[in-house]
């Protein structure tokens, strides 16, 4: 606990740090002083802070109910062009939701990126995985209106196990003349969940306790990311695919006869459709992501999820966005009236840019349902039932 | 089935007017650092780089776009195709996800033609009535 306040500690100074810095600007460090023909080096940063209330449970951090403010992300990153066709980039960055994230310091990314021509790229090393809108930014809360994403397609909690891999990605834009363009990628890789991340946490909430979990896995992934960008401006439309192929934990059953490692793996298969219009001030998205997990061991059924949402912001001037989205999450497809395995939430969303430098949000929630909870230590499922509840967020970010 | 051959035709020539479209940009000009070859862009070939479907040019140098927030916000709309608050959005997502740098940023537009001026590949829109001191005007066809 002393090393969690600490590292908030550490996060609050350097929030202060950007506040004092004031900085719209990018920093750029030129290098002359190592070489006169090294190119310069951009940084970026933010640092954002969230407090999160709940009328009823102790949703995304064990305090909701009581008002909780571990609620925190951080990133720094640099990037530079060496060479012809060439890009440098990499990312630190720390966050802390709940019990999750808990400030540790990890490489975001760091790739080489060649680019033969438009339709045609390589980047390599550890990458963000392009799916969907957001998945490769959903932690950059700059970069949207809402403060939580729709959470059975983006959670708050995963991103550990959804955002990067360590591996390569090809990638480009193809003309189609009048028709458009498509843009693609297409990865492979390896995820690195941490046992303080949000699957882990997930997998400790659904095993019984006399089973303990040892060690998540660096399990590979491949996948791919297409978008048409139509002839209509402003409109896009996606579809991903892509599979962790098998997903394996390690646990421990303590038996009289010693200790047991079950076979845990299983191949998780998902597809995920996106369409994005920007109209003038108008931005509306819908996305529709469904995966499957498919068990390697004899008798156990194959589980499938789906979940998605519709949304609208508007942005009435420099300062100010108004948005909302309506999603519904299936943790059970074949049960969809089970409140203990759905979540739908109505979200309305007020942004402010007092600078351009600083962004204040506050969030509205109504939900009903509990199947995104994932904490049944403080959310006992006898407590839990299908009344709608609400949840307040609210979240400032500084950047440069 | 005359109807459906007609909505198809019009669908057509709406697609291909896009396609062909020129360029106008309201009471700005397009600069560039003295080190790009380029003397003229297509407006497509322009809104590819402003909406990072083009990063190089050719030769490979790094394209580097500067803007200059607030005073051409209307060009640069109609360069990239998206309002100043989702184009600035838009280079965000890029940044933070490592697929781009953020476009570099001037309070003036004297300051926003030194800065094209002095960093190589750079790229911007600027008002038509400013001084244009060590850059090369781009033209639009």
């Amino acid at each position: 606990m002393t090393t969690k306040h600490s590292a908030h500690k550490l996060a609050l100074s350097l929030t202060a740090a950007i506040m004092a810095a004031g900085g719209a600007q990018a920093y750029e460090v030129p290098l002359t002083s190592i070489s006169s023909n090294m190119p310069p080096v951009d940084f970026h940063g933010f640092v954002s802070q969230g407090l999160l209330a709940s009328s009823q449970y102790n949703y995304l951090t064990p305090n909701t109910k009581d008002v909780s403010t571990e609620f925190f992300e951080a990133g720094l990153n640099a990037s530079m062009n060496p060479f012809p066709h060439t890009r440098i980039t990499a990312q630190a960055f720390t966050y802390d939701i709940g019990d999750v994230g808990k400030y540790d310091l990890v490489l975001d990314y760091a790739s080489v990126e060649y680019t033969f021509n438009d339709a045609f790229g390589v980047r390599a090393g550890r990458i963000r995985r392009p799916e969907g809108i957001y998945n490769d930014i959903q932690d950059v809360d700059l970069a949207r209106t809402s403060i939580l994403l729709p959470q059975g397609v983006y959670d708050a909690r995963w991103r550990d196990f959804y955002v990067a891999i360590d591996g390569a990605d090809l990638f480009g834009t193809i003309s189609l003349a009048k028709a458009g363009s498509l843009s693609y990628d297409v990865y492979g890789g390896y995820i690195n969940p941490s046992m303080d991340g949000g699957v882990a946490q997930l997998l400790r909430n659904q095993l019984p306790s006399f089973i303990a979990l040892n060690s998540l896995d660096s399990d590979p992934e491949f996948g791919g990311q297409l978008w048409w960008n139509t002839p209509i401006n402003g409109l896009r439309l996606g579809v991903a695919g892509g599979g962790v192929l098998p997903f394996n934990f390690t646990t421990t059953i303590q038996t009289p006869g010693g200790p047991i490692h079950p076979d845990n793996r299983s191949d998780v298969i998902f597809q995920h459709y996106s369409a994005e219009y920007l109209w003038k001030a108008w931005t509306f998205q819908a996305e529709y992501l469904t995966y499957s997990l498919y068990p390697y061991a004899a008798g156990q059924s194959a589980t499938h999820i789906d979940s998605w949402y519709g949304s609208a912001a508007y942005r009435f001037n420099k300062w100010f966005e108004l948005g909302g989205y309506y999603t519904e999450y299936y943790g059970d497809m074949d049960h969809r009236d089970n409140s203990l395995t759905f979540q739908k939430d109505l979200a309305l969303s007020l942004r402010f840019d007092p600078k351009p430098w600083w962004v204040f949000k506050v969030e509205g929630h109504y939900i009903r349902g509990t199947g995104l909870l994932d904490d049944n230590a403080d959310n006992p499922p006898a407590q839990q039932n299908s009344d709608g509840w609400f949840m307040l967020a609210v979240k400032t970010t500084f950047s440069f | 089935m005359k109807s459906f051959s007609l909505k198809l035709g019009l669908l057509c020539l709406v697609l291909g007017a896009s396609s062909f479209r020129a360029l106008a940009l309201d009471g700005a000009v397009v600069i560039a650092n003295s080190s790009v070859a380029a003397d003229s862009l297509s407006a497509d070939a322009l809104k590819d780089i402003y909406t990072a479907k083009t990063k190089y040019w050719d030769g490979g140098q790094a394209i580097i776009i500067a803007v200059l927030p607030d005073k051409t916000d209307a060009a640069l709309q109609q360069a990239s195709g998206m309002e100043a608050s989702a184009f600035k959005t838009f280079w965000q997502r890029l940044a933070f996800s490592g697929r781009g740098s953020e476009p570099k940023k001037a309070d003036d537009a004297t300051a926003l033609v030194a800065l094209v001026a002095s960093t190589k590949g750079a790229i911007a829109i600027v008002p038509a009535d400013a001084v244009l001191t060590g850059v090369k005007k781009i033209e639009i066809k």
